[in-house]
């Protein structure tokens, strides 16, 4: 249990600052990528950004988990590891998720498909670390 | 005696005296017209409203007025025009030319509780003849959006075209937090929507005469 926590705090803070720090030069250096979120859909007032930025911890956490239960099916190297983690959570729990948004939300094609890009980006950074902390 | 009675009577009355006397006042007024005239706002008229985030810029615009209303010249003077009359504006009627931004605007300023957005017409520095050449006035406007009210003055230009038409193109910058409204942001703040907006109007009136 120790080792979840600790390795999904580690993970949690690598994510934050890429994940963020992605999504800041991505509004950057693509604004026209982002003009779709001035929608009434997406919290406008600025009362959830607390939970908007544990995202990235909340994912570490469960992904810590999910790691440590199935670890022993990702074979093969550190990098091999890591991909096919992210790939397996991607598949699994990002694309039916995805799928069920797109098609009951009023979003682009392009906005899903970062999501899902951002989310097996984020999985994969998870799976490398957890494969290197907690072998 | 009786002439110190007098003096003191005169002295005390004095004061009385001469404020009847003395009735004229500081500056005069001097009022041209008697009668008010009246301007009837017609459906071709449009309000804009620009502003910006941090992303992108948005135009969103009332490209038709739904509603006939009236502007009443109630009194002319030497120190300007004073106006009755407003016109109300369907804030359901703003187009930002992209649905999201449209349903965004219409959300921040609260549509569904204040549907209505009123411009009230106070007054004109002055009026002068209006003739093809757009000629620059200034006036004061009572704004009222999401249930705030505030008074700002408006720089127009005055105009009338060969169907005597008469166009008041009037525009202004203002802020969300003028009327207690909250520029949207985005994804945690990483997009931001500035607190300026200029909103520009474009009335299209026709002069009835005199009452």
């Amino acid at each position: 249990m120790k080792k979840i926590l600790t390795t999904g705090l580690i993970a949690g803070c690598i994510l934050f600052i890429l994940s963020y720090g992605g999504l800041y030069l991505g509004v950057r250096f693509f604004p026209g990528l982002f003009v779709a979120y001035n929608n009434p859909l997406f919290n406008s007032d600025g009362s959830r950004d607390v939970l908007f930025y544990l995202h990235a911890f909340i994912i570490s956490f469960a992904l810590s988990w999910f790691w440590d239960r199935f670890k022993g099916l990702f074979k093969g190297t550190l990098v091999m590891r890591g991909l096919e983690f992210g790939f397996v959570y991607s598949i699994i729990a990002l694309l039916p998720v995805m799928w069920i948004s797109f098609s009951s939300l009023d979003i682009t094609v392009v906005m899903v498909l970062s999501w899902f890009l951002y989310g097996l980006v984020q999985a994969v950074i998870a799976g490398l670390v957890f494969a290197k902390l907690n072998p | 005696m009786k002439n110190k009675n007098i003096l003191w009577v005169s002295l005390l009355l004095f004061p009385v005296i001469a404020a009847f006397v003395n009735t004229r006042p500081p500056t005069p007024i001097v009022i041209r017209g008697t009668s008010p005239k009246r301007w009837v706002v017609s459906q071709n008229s449009s309000l804009r409203v620009n502003g910006s985030t941090n992303i992108n810029t948005f135009s969103c615009v009332i490209p038709a007025y739904d509603k006939t209303d009236t502007i009443t010249i109630k009194s002319e003077t030497d120190k300007g025009v004073i106006l009755s009359g407003s016109i109300g504006l369907s804030v359901n009627s703003f187009d930002c030319h992209n649905s999201g931004m449209t349903k965004q605007l219409q959300k921040t300023l609260n549509q569904k509780q204040f549907p209505v957005l009123q411009i009230r017409f106070l007054s004109l520095n002055n009026l002068p003849a209006i003739t093809r050449n757009p000629e620059a006035i200034t006036g004061l406007v009572a704004i009222e959006i999401a249930g705030v009210t505030k008074q700002f003055e408006i720089n127009y230009q005055i105009s009338e075209d060969s169907e005597h038409v008469i166009n008041l193109l009037g525009s202004r910058m203002l802020t969300f937090s003028d009327f207690k409204l909250i520029p949207p942001r985005k994804l945690g703040g990483m997009i931001k929507t500035k607190d300026q907006l200029t909103v520009a109007f474009h009335l299209k009136m026709k002069a009835i005469g005199d009452l």
